[in-house]
């Protein structure tokens, strides 16, 4: 008896464990997701966002063996007690030139819940939640609906996305 | 062209860029591994000291070109850096299989498969594949 693979939904998740002394600026990178709603502008790049990048291209590809090519990205801030929409990286009408991942990195969060939707075969619409701490990441098919809560009322949570496409 | 692997706490590589030799040259106008790392470390956003060269014409410890083996084998995305004999491992075949650093490569625990194939078994595709649980090499064919 044999068994094939068609498809697969992975998520990847984990700390971003930089070098001692080499920890990613997210009092930075906080500042460059505040200056980009502000302005509305890109996000700026920087030494740090260049280091976040790097390291989950690097393990994802000596870990998972997969090859990231980057698409987009940019940062968001999320009130206090406040639900995204439902969020969806991808066009339905040009897969061409959608994202294959979309990766979420928790800049300064706290009581921050991901709530990702997937399909089972004939099991339809079910989640898997996550908690998203400072960071952190979580990379998952851009295919994927999710949405993001702020489950406390104090604080603003920033978190910067970034999507690729695989190689 | 220099080569530098990029490896992990650690110690897997994760990557291997390439310099130009003019980047890696000290005060004396001499190719100085500790430039390239701090060259390496202020464009690339990584610890110098986790920049670590590898030779591209080197393999199971042998130059291509008959020159001086350096670390052991060029290092590939995977190998592991062993800082302590000098050498960029490839990953580990088999759990039960040791190092072997003359030709910096993995050996079985009896040794390598024995080399006595008829110039007949060869041309019918039979080889010795190592069995991890018998601790064995066993004669195989395949069409």
């Amino acid at each position: 008896m044999n068994k094939k693979v068609l498809t697969e939904q992975s998520l990847y998740y984990g700390d971003v464990s930089m070098p001692e002394h080499w920890e990613i600026d997210r009092v930075e990178l906080v500042h460059h997701i505040l200056h980009s709603s502000l302005t509305n502008e890109k996000l700026q790049f920087s030494k740090t966002y260049d280091k976040l990048n790097t390291y989950i291209r690097d393990f994802i590809g000596v870990k998972h063996n997969i090859n990231l090519v980057n698409k987009s990205t940019w940062g968001n801030i999320y009130k206090p007690n406040e639900t995204t929409i439902p969020l969806l990286n991808i066009d339905p009408v040009d897969l061409r030139n959608s994202p294959d991942f979309t990766m979420l990195y928790g800049v300064k969060v706290k009581d921050c819940n991901i709530k990702i939707y997937y399909d089972d075969n004939r099991r339809k619409g079910r989640s898997w939640d996550i908690e998203l701490k400072n960071n952190m990441f979580i990379m998952f098919p851009s295919t994927n609906m999710y949405y993001i809560t702020n489950n406390q009322k104090d604080n603003l949570n920033f978190v910067q996305t970034i999507t690729y496409e695989y190689i | 062209m220099a080569h530098f692997a990029k490896i992990s706490e650690n110690k897997e590589v994760l990557t291997v860029l390439t310099l130009n030799n003019s980047d890696m040259l000290n005060a004396e106008g001499v190719e100085d591994e500790t430039v390239g790392q701090q060259y390496l470390e202020t464009h690339n956003n990584w610890p110098a000291q986790m920049w670590i060269q590898t030779s591209y014409n080197t393999s199971g410890n042998q130059h291509r070109d008959g020159g001086t083996a350096f670390r052991g084998n060029y290092a590939g995305i995977g190998y592991t850096w062993d800082e302590d004999d000098n050498i960029f491992w490839p990953k580990k075949p088999y759990a039960s299989w040791v190092k072997y650093n003359a030709e910096a490569r993995w050996q079985s625990p009896i040794g390598d498969s024995p080399d006595n194939l008829t110039d007949e078994e060869k041309a019918a595709g039979t080889h010795y594949m190592w069995d991890e649980v018998g601790q064995s090499w066993d004669k195989t064919f395949e069409a």
